[in-house]
Protein backbone atom coordinates (compact mmCIF):
# COMPACT_ATOMS: atom_id res chain seq x y z
CA UNK A 1 0.00 0.00 0.00
CA UNK A 2 1.18 3.17 -1.16
CA UNK A 3 2.12 6.04 1.70
CA UNK A 4 0.09 8.08 0.28
CA UNK A 5 -2.69 5.96 1.05
CA UNK A 6 -1.51 5.47 4.79
CA UNK A 7 -1.44 8.97 4.95
CA UNK A 8 -5.10 9.45 3.68
CA UNK A 9 -6.20 7.17 6.36
CA UNK A 10 -4.85 8.72 9.21
CA UNK A 11 -6.55 11.61 7.96
CA UNK A 12 -9.30 9.70 7.59
CA UNK A 13 -9.66 9.54 11.30
CA UNK A 14 -9.25 13.15 11.81
CA UNK A 15 -11.87 13.82 9.24
CA UNK A 16 -14.39 11.35 11.08
CA UNK A 17 -13.42 12.81 14.09
CA UNK A 18 -14.33 15.93 12.95
CA UNK A 19 -17.32 15.52 11.04
CA UNK A 20 -18.45 13.73 14.30
CA UNK A 21 -18.34 16.79 16.16
CA UNK A 22 -15.62 15.21 18.60
CA UNK A 23 -12.66 17.20 18.64
CA UNK A 24 -12.34 20.48 20.66
CA UNK A 25 -10.87 23.18 17.83
CA UNK A 26 -10.42 26.90 17.59
CA UNK A 27 -13.53 28.86 17.10
CA UNK A 28 -14.09 32.30 15.23
CA UNK A 29 -17.23 33.84 13.89
CA UNK A 30 -17.82 35.80 11.04
CA UNK A 31 -20.75 37.11 9.57
CA UNK A 32 -22.90 34.31 11.26
CA UNK A 33 -20.82 31.78 10.12
CA UNK A 34 -18.62 30.07 12.72
CA UNK A 35 -15.23 28.85 11.76
CA UNK A 36 -13.70 26.22 13.22
CA UNK A 37 -9.59 25.50 12.73
CA UNK A 38 -7.74 22.11 13.92
CA UNK A 39 -4.44 23.11 15.23
CA UNK A 40 -3.75 19.26 14.84
CA UNK A 41 -4.96 18.92 11.39
CA UNK A 42 -5.00 22.18 9.63
CA UNK A 43 -8.47 21.44 8.68
CA UNK A 44 -11.01 24.00 8.40
CA UNK A 45 -14.73 24.14 8.29
CA UNK A 46 -17.84 26.47 8.46
CA UNK A 47 -20.56 26.05 10.50
CA UNK A 48 -24.28 28.61 9.50
CA UNK A 49 -27.24 28.08 11.76
CA UNK A 50 -30.33 30.06 10.70
CA UNK A 51 -34.20 30.45 9.45
CA UNK A 52 -34.33 26.97 10.01
CA UNK A 53 -31.32 25.26 8.27
CA UNK A 54 -27.81 24.18 10.34
CA UNK A 55 -25.25 23.53 7.66
CA UNK A 56 -21.78 22.74 8.49
CA UNK A 57 -18.63 22.43 5.46
CA UNK A 58 -15.21 21.02 6.45
CA UNK A 59 -12.42 20.92 4.35
CA UNK A 60 -12.12 17.04 2.71
CA UNK A 61 -8.23 16.38 1.59
CA UNK A 62 -7.92 14.83 -1.60
CA UNK A 63 -5.17 12.02 0.24
CA UNK A 64 -8.80 10.96 2.38
CA UNK A 65 -10.97 11.01 -0.56
CA UNK A 66 -8.46 7.99 -2.24
CA UNK A 67 -8.23 5.93 0.39
CA UNK A 68 -11.90 5.99 1.27
CA UNK A 69 -12.69 4.88 -1.98
CA UNK A 70 -9.92 2.72 -2.36
CA UNK A 71 -11.10 1.12 0.58
CA UNK A 72 -14.84 0.52 -0.62
CA UNK A 73 -12.86 -1.29 -3.68
CA UNK A 74 -13.62 1.62 -5.75
CA UNK A 75 -11.53 2.13 -9.33
CA UNK A 76 -8.62 4.55 -9.40
CA UNK A 77 -11.10 6.49 -11.98
CA UNK A 78 -13.88 7.37 -9.41
CA UNK A 79 -12.03 8.41 -6.44
CA UNK A 80 -9.75 10.33 -8.66
CA UNK A 81 -12.62 11.76 -10.47
CA UNK A 82 -13.65 13.09 -6.62
CA UNK A 83 -10.02 13.89 -5.05
CA UNK A 84 -8.93 16.53 -8.01
CA UNK A 85 -11.68 18.48 -6.96
CA UNK A 86 -12.50 20.78 -4.35
CA UNK A 87 -14.78 18.61 -1.37
CA UNK A 88 -16.13 19.57 1.41
CA UNK A 89 -17.86 17.47 4.35
CA UNK A 90 -21.16 18.85 4.27
CA UNK A 91 -23.54 18.17 7.38
CA UNK A 92 -27.08 19.73 6.19
CA UNK A 93 -29.76 19.82 9.57
CA UNK A 94 -33.37 20.79 9.69
CA UNK A 95 -33.23 22.77 12.96
CA UNK A 96 -36.70 24.29 12.37
CA UNK A 97 -40.49 22.90 13.47
CA UNK A 98 -41.68 22.03 9.43
CA UNK A 99 -40.27 20.14 6.59
CA UNK A 100 -37.25 21.69 5.45
CA UNK A 101 -36.20 20.72 1.16
CA UNK A 102 -33.14 21.97 -0.69
CA UNK A 103 -32.34 21.55 -4.18
CA UNK A 104 -28.08 20.96 -4.49
CA UNK A 105 -29.32 21.87 -8.28
CA UNK A 106 -30.17 25.28 -6.77
CA UNK A 107 -26.99 26.20 -5.43
CA UNK A 108 -24.15 27.86 -6.90
CA UNK A 109 -20.70 28.68 -6.12
CA UNK A 110 -18.59 31.95 -6.66
CA UNK A 111 -14.92 32.53 -7.14
CA UNK A 112 -13.24 35.63 -7.14
CA UNK A 113 -14.28 37.08 -10.00
CA UNK A 114 -17.75 36.56 -9.82
CA UNK A 115 -19.00 34.41 -11.91
CA UNK A 116 -21.83 31.47 -10.58
CA UNK A 117 -21.16 27.84 -11.51
CA UNK A 118 -22.92 25.18 -10.09
CA UNK A 119 -22.24 22.07 -8.13
CA UNK A 120 -22.05 18.60 -9.38
CA UNK A 121 -25.08 17.10 -7.97
CA UNK A 122 -25.41 13.52 -6.28
CA UNK A 123 -27.50 12.22 -9.38
CA UNK A 124 -24.87 13.68 -12.13
CA UNK A 125 -22.28 11.41 -9.94
CA UNK A 126 -24.14 8.81 -9.86
CA UNK A 127 -24.95 8.53 -13.74
CA UNK A 128 -21.45 8.88 -14.47
CA UNK A 129 -20.83 5.79 -11.57
CA UNK A 130 -23.07 3.70 -13.02
CA UNK A 131 -22.15 4.14 -16.64
CA UNK A 132 -19.02 2.88 -15.60
CA UNK A 133 -20.22 0.03 -14.21
CA UNK A 134 -19.71 1.20 -10.45
CA UNK A 135 -23.02 0.67 -8.00
CA UNK A 136 -21.53 2.57 -5.00
CA UNK A 137 -24.22 5.20 -4.31
CA UNK A 138 -23.39 6.47 -1.35
CA UNK A 139 -20.47 9.73 -0.06
CA UNK A 140 -21.98 12.40 -2.25
CA UNK A 141 -24.34 14.98 -0.60
CA UNK A 142 -27.95 13.42 -1.06
CA UNK A 143 -29.34 16.59 -3.81
CA UNK A 144 -32.98 16.77 -2.92
CA UNK A 145 -34.19 15.62 -0.24
CA UNK A 146 -36.85 17.29 2.15
CA UNK A 147 -36.08 16.71 5.71
CA UNK A 148 -38.74 16.72 8.19
CA UNK A 149 -38.03 17.77 11.64
CA UNK A 150 -35.16 16.37 13.29
CA UNK A 151 -33.45 15.27 10.03
CA UNK A 152 -30.35 15.52 9.13
CA UNK A 153 -27.84 14.46 6.56
CA UNK A 154 -24.07 14.45 5.43
CA UNK A 155 -21.88 13.93 2.26
CA UNK A 156 -19.51 15.72 0.06
CA UNK A 157 -20.21 18.66 -1.77
CA UNK A 158 -17.65 18.95 -4.83
CA UNK A 159 -16.76 21.80 -6.87
CA UNK A 160 -14.59 21.86 -10.11
CA UNK A 161 -11.83 24.17 -8.36
CA UNK A 162 -8.30 23.45 -7.74
CA UNK A 163 -6.87 22.46 -4.42
CA UNK A 164 -6.76 25.62 -1.93
CA UNK A 165 -9.22 27.69 -3.99
CA UNK A 166 -11.08 30.48 -2.10
CA UNK A 167 -14.67 30.65 -3.10
CA UNK A 168 -17.85 31.30 -1.70
CA UNK A 169 -21.23 29.23 -2.13
CA UNK A 170 -24.90 30.10 -1.96
CA UNK A 171 -27.33 28.46 -0.54
CA UNK A 172 -31.16 28.11 -1.04
CA UNK A 173 -33.62 26.45 0.69
CA UNK A 174 -36.83 26.86 1.35
CA UNK A 175 -39.57 25.41 4.78
CA UNK A 176 -43.06 25.46 4.23
CA UNK A 177 -43.05 27.09 0.71
CA UNK A 178 -40.84 30.02 2.16
CA UNK A 179 -37.41 30.50 0.37
CA UNK A 180 -34.26 31.16 2.01
CA UNK A 181 -30.50 32.31 0.93
CA UNK A 182 -27.09 32.92 2.08
CA UNK A 183 -23.95 33.21 1.13
CA UNK A 184 -20.84 31.63 2.84
CA UNK A 185 -18.08 33.69 1.78
CA UNK A 186 -14.49 32.87 1.33
CA UNK A 187 -14.33 29.19 2.14
CA UNK A 188 -10.66 27.23 1.62
CA UNK A 189 -10.96 24.06 -0.52
CA UNK A 190 -8.48 22.12 1.34
CA UNK A 191 -5.04 22.45 0.06
CA UNK A 192 -3.22 19.96 -2.06
CA UNK A 193 -1.24 17.52 -0.57
CA UNK A 194 2.80 17.91 0.13
CA UNK A 195 3.37 15.08 -2.57
CA UNK A 196 1.27 16.62 -5.74
CA UNK A 197 2.85 19.87 -5.00
CA UNK B 1 -28.85 -14.09 22.91
CA UNK B 2 -27.80 -14.03 19.19
CA UNK B 3 -31.12 -16.12 17.93
CA UNK B 4 -31.68 -13.44 14.51
CA UNK B 5 -27.84 -13.06 14.43
CA UNK B 6 -25.93 -15.97 11.98
CA UNK B 7 -22.75 -14.62 12.43
CA UNK B 8 -21.90 -16.39 15.43
CA UNK B 9 -23.20 -19.54 13.95
CA UNK B 10 -20.31 -22.23 14.05
CA UNK B 11 -20.07 -22.27 10.34
CA UNK B 12 -18.93 -19.52 10.05
CA UNK B 13 -15.40 -19.24 9.01
CA UNK B 14 -13.24 -16.92 11.08
CA UNK B 15 -13.34 -13.25 9.98
CA UNK B 16 -10.98 -12.15 7.25
CA UNK B 17 -10.03 -8.45 6.88
CA UNK B 18 -9.34 -8.75 3.45
CA UNK B 19 -7.05 -5.30 2.80
CA UNK B 20 -4.84 -3.42 5.00
CA UNK B 21 -7.19 -0.44 4.28
CA UNK B 22 -10.27 -2.18 5.16
CA UNK B 23 -8.27 -2.79 8.84
CA UNK B 24 -7.16 0.66 9.08
CA UNK B 25 -10.67 1.90 8.24
CA UNK B 26 -11.87 -0.20 10.84
CA UNK B 27 -9.58 1.02 13.51
CA UNK B 28 -10.05 4.89 12.44
CA UNK B 29 -13.92 4.46 12.80
CA UNK B 30 -13.40 2.50 16.19
CA UNK B 31 -11.58 5.60 17.42
CA UNK B 32 -14.54 7.44 17.55
CA UNK B 33 -15.72 8.01 20.86
CA UNK B 34 -19.05 9.08 22.10
CA UNK B 35 -18.35 10.71 25.07
CA UNK B 36 -17.55 14.50 23.57
CA UNK B 37 -19.76 14.22 20.37
CA UNK B 38 -23.39 15.67 21.07
CA UNK B 39 -26.20 13.93 21.69
CA UNK B 40 -28.58 12.22 19.10
CA UNK B 41 -32.05 13.27 18.34
CA UNK B 42 -34.96 10.86 18.88
CA UNK B 43 -37.77 12.34 16.98
CA UNK B 44 -39.28 9.20 14.17
CA UNK B 45 -41.15 11.38 11.76
CA UNK B 46 -44.80 9.78 11.00
CA UNK B 47 -46.01 8.87 7.32
CA UNK B 48 -49.46 9.51 6.67
CA UNK B 49 -50.87 7.66 5.45
CA UNK B 50 -48.60 4.41 6.02
CA UNK B 51 -47.20 3.06 3.12
CA UNK B 52 -46.67 -0.48 2.38
CA UNK B 53 -43.06 -1.38 2.48
CA UNK B 54 -41.52 -2.98 -1.12
CA UNK B 55 -40.33 -6.65 -0.07
CA UNK B 56 -36.73 -8.03 -0.70
CA UNK B 57 -34.55 -11.11 -0.15
CA UNK B 58 -30.76 -10.22 0.67
CA UNK B 59 -28.00 -12.17 1.90
CA UNK B 60 -27.10 -12.34 5.76
CA UNK B 61 -23.49 -12.71 6.89
CA UNK B 62 -23.31 -16.40 5.95
CA UNK B 63 -24.86 -15.97 2.38
CA UNK B 64 -28.50 -17.58 3.27
CA UNK B 65 -31.55 -15.27 2.21
CA UNK B 66 -33.72 -13.47 3.90
CA UNK B 67 -36.77 -11.53 2.79
CA UNK B 68 -38.51 -8.93 4.57
CA UNK B 69 -42.03 -10.84 4.11
CA UNK B 70 -40.59 -13.20 6.77
CA UNK B 71 -41.01 -10.61 9.62
CA UNK B 72 -44.59 -10.48 8.39
CA UNK B 73 -46.79 -10.21 12.24
CA UNK B 74 -43.47 -8.31 13.71
CA UNK B 75 -43.10 -4.73 14.15
CA UNK B 76 -39.96 -3.82 12.08
CA UNK B 77 -36.80 -1.50 12.66
CA UNK B 78 -35.44 -1.48 9.24
CA UNK B 79 -32.49 0.44 9.11
CA UNK B 80 -30.26 1.25 6.39
CA UNK B 81 -26.46 2.25 7.03
CA UNK B 82 -22.59 1.28 6.37
CA UNK B 83 -19.59 1.16 9.16
CA UNK B 84 -17.80 4.21 7.25
CA UNK B 85 -20.79 6.32 8.95
CA UNK B 86 -20.06 7.51 12.01
CA UNK B 87 -24.13 8.47 13.26
CA UNK B 88 -24.86 5.15 12.05
CA UNK B 89 -21.67 3.90 14.29
CA UNK B 90 -23.72 5.76 17.64
CA UNK B 91 -26.58 5.02 16.86
CA UNK B 92 -26.43 0.98 16.56
CA UNK B 93 -26.41 0.20 20.61
CA UNK B 94 -29.20 2.02 21.19
CA UNK B 95 -31.17 -0.50 18.84
CA UNK B 96 -29.50 -3.19 20.12
CA UNK B 97 -30.86 -2.08 23.60
CA UNK B 98 -34.14 -1.35 22.10
CA UNK B 99 -34.05 -5.00 20.47
CA UNK B 100 -33.15 -6.66 23.88
CA UNK B 101 -36.38 -4.93 25.25
CA UNK B 102 -39.05 -5.57 23.05
CA UNK B 103 -38.03 -8.30 20.79
CA UNK B 104 -39.81 -10.88 22.76
CA UNK B 105 -43.22 -8.53 22.25
CA UNK B 106 -42.93 -8.36 18.54
CA UNK B 107 -40.10 -6.19 17.60
CA UNK B 108 -37.41 -7.27 15.05
CA UNK B 109 -34.31 -4.72 13.69
CA UNK B 110 -33.42 -5.75 10.40
CA UNK B 111 -29.98 -3.84 9.70
CA UNK B 112 -29.47 -3.45 5.81
CA UNK B 113 -26.01 -2.56 5.11
CA UNK B 114 -24.98 -0.97 2.11
CA UNK B 115 -21.87 -1.65 -0.32
CA UNK B 116 -19.80 -3.65 1.78
CA UNK B 117 -18.12 -6.66 2.78
CA UNK B 118 -19.43 -8.88 5.28
CA UNK B 119 -16.04 -9.84 6.77
CA UNK B 120 -15.62 -6.32 7.78
CA UNK B 121 -18.89 -5.60 8.78
CA UNK B 122 -18.03 -8.98 11.17
CA UNK B 123 -15.08 -7.32 12.31
CA UNK B 124 -16.72 -4.29 13.31
CA UNK B 125 -19.65 -5.74 14.86
CA UNK B 126 -17.82 -7.55 16.95
CA UNK B 127 -15.46 -4.67 18.27
CA UNK B 128 -18.95 -2.69 19.48
CA UNK B 129 -19.87 -1.93 22.97
CA UNK B 130 -22.48 -3.65 22.58
CA UNK B 131 -22.87 -6.87 19.56
CA UNK B 132 -25.58 -6.49 17.76
CA UNK B 133 -28.12 -9.74 17.38
CA UNK B 134 -30.04 -9.15 15.15
CA UNK B 135 -29.91 -9.63 11.46
CA UNK B 136 -27.71 -8.00 9.44
CA UNK B 137 -28.07 -8.15 5.61
CA UNK B 138 -26.38 -6.72 3.12
CA UNK B 139 -27.49 -4.72 -0.19
CA UNK B 140 -24.33 -4.72 -1.95
CA UNK B 141 -25.36 -2.67 -4.72
CA UNK B 142 -28.01 -0.62 -3.12
CA UNK B 143 -30.78 -1.80 -4.82
CA UNK B 144 -32.96 -1.84 -1.37
CA UNK B 145 -32.38 1.59 -0.69
CA UNK B 146 -32.83 2.88 -4.33
CA UNK B 147 -36.86 1.10 -3.70
CA UNK B 148 -36.98 2.60 -0.54
CA UNK B 149 -35.82 6.23 -1.55
CA UNK B 150 -32.93 6.07 1.18
CA UNK B 151 -31.18 9.90 0.66
CA UNK B 152 -28.43 9.67 3.08
CA UNK B 153 -27.37 7.45 5.92
CA UNK B 154 -28.74 6.18 8.26
CA UNK B 155 -31.98 5.81 7.34
CA UNK B 156 -34.65 3.90 9.61
CA UNK B 157 -38.23 3.23 9.15
CA UNK B 158 -40.83 1.58 11.94
CA UNK B 159 -43.25 -0.97 10.27
CA UNK B 160 -46.33 -2.31 11.68
CA UNK B 161 -47.07 -6.21 12.15
CA UNK B 162 -48.74 -6.10 8.40
CA UNK B 163 -45.60 -4.71 6.72
CA UNK B 164 -47.05 -0.72 6.72
CA UNK B 165 -43.93 2.17 6.77
CA UNK B 166 -45.62 4.22 9.92
CA UNK B 167 -42.18 6.48 10.95
CA UNK B 168 -39.11 7.26 9.63
CA UNK B 169 -35.93 9.03 10.48
CA UNK B 170 -33.38 10.10 8.36
CA UNK B 171 -29.62 10.49 10.13
CA UNK B 172 -28.85 9.27 13.27
CA UNK B 173 -30.77 8.72 16.22
CA UNK B 174 -31.28 7.42 19.97
CA UNK B 175 -33.82 4.33 19.52
CA UNK B 176 -33.82 3.72 23.38
CA UNK B 177 -35.42 6.94 24.00
CA UNK B 178 -39.07 7.22 25.63
CA UNK B 179 -39.94 8.62 22.38
CA UNK B 180 -39.14 5.93 20.10
CA UNK B 181 -40.36 3.41 22.80
CA UNK B 182 -44.01 5.05 22.46
CA UNK B 183 -44.19 5.03 18.86
CA UNK B 184 -43.27 0.68 19.02
CA UNK B 185 -45.72 0.35 22.36
CA UNK B 186 -48.44 1.94 20.16
CA UNK B 187 -47.50 -0.83 17.02
CA UNK B 188 -46.91 -3.56 19.15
Amino acid sequence: MGRHVLKGLQRLGVVLLLVAGGVQPLWAADGGVTIKNDPETGTKSWKFAGNGLDIELIQVPPDFIRASYSARGLPPSVSEAVATRCVFGTIVRNVSDSPLSYRVADWRYMKADGVELPIKTKTEWLEEWHGMGVRFSWSILADDPTFAVGDWIQGFTTMAEPHGSRLSLKLVWSIEGKRYEKVLSNLECAPAPEHDS
Amino acid sequence: MKKFCPIWNVRRRPSMIRSVPALLLLLLACTVGAADLPPLGHKMNSISPPLAAPDFTLPDMDGETHSLSEFRGKVVMLNFWATWCPPCRREMPSMQRLYEKYSERGLVVVAVNQFEDPDLVFEFTGRLSLEPTFPILFDRESRVSEQYKVKGLPTTYLLDREGRIHYRAIGGREFDHPDVEALIEGLL
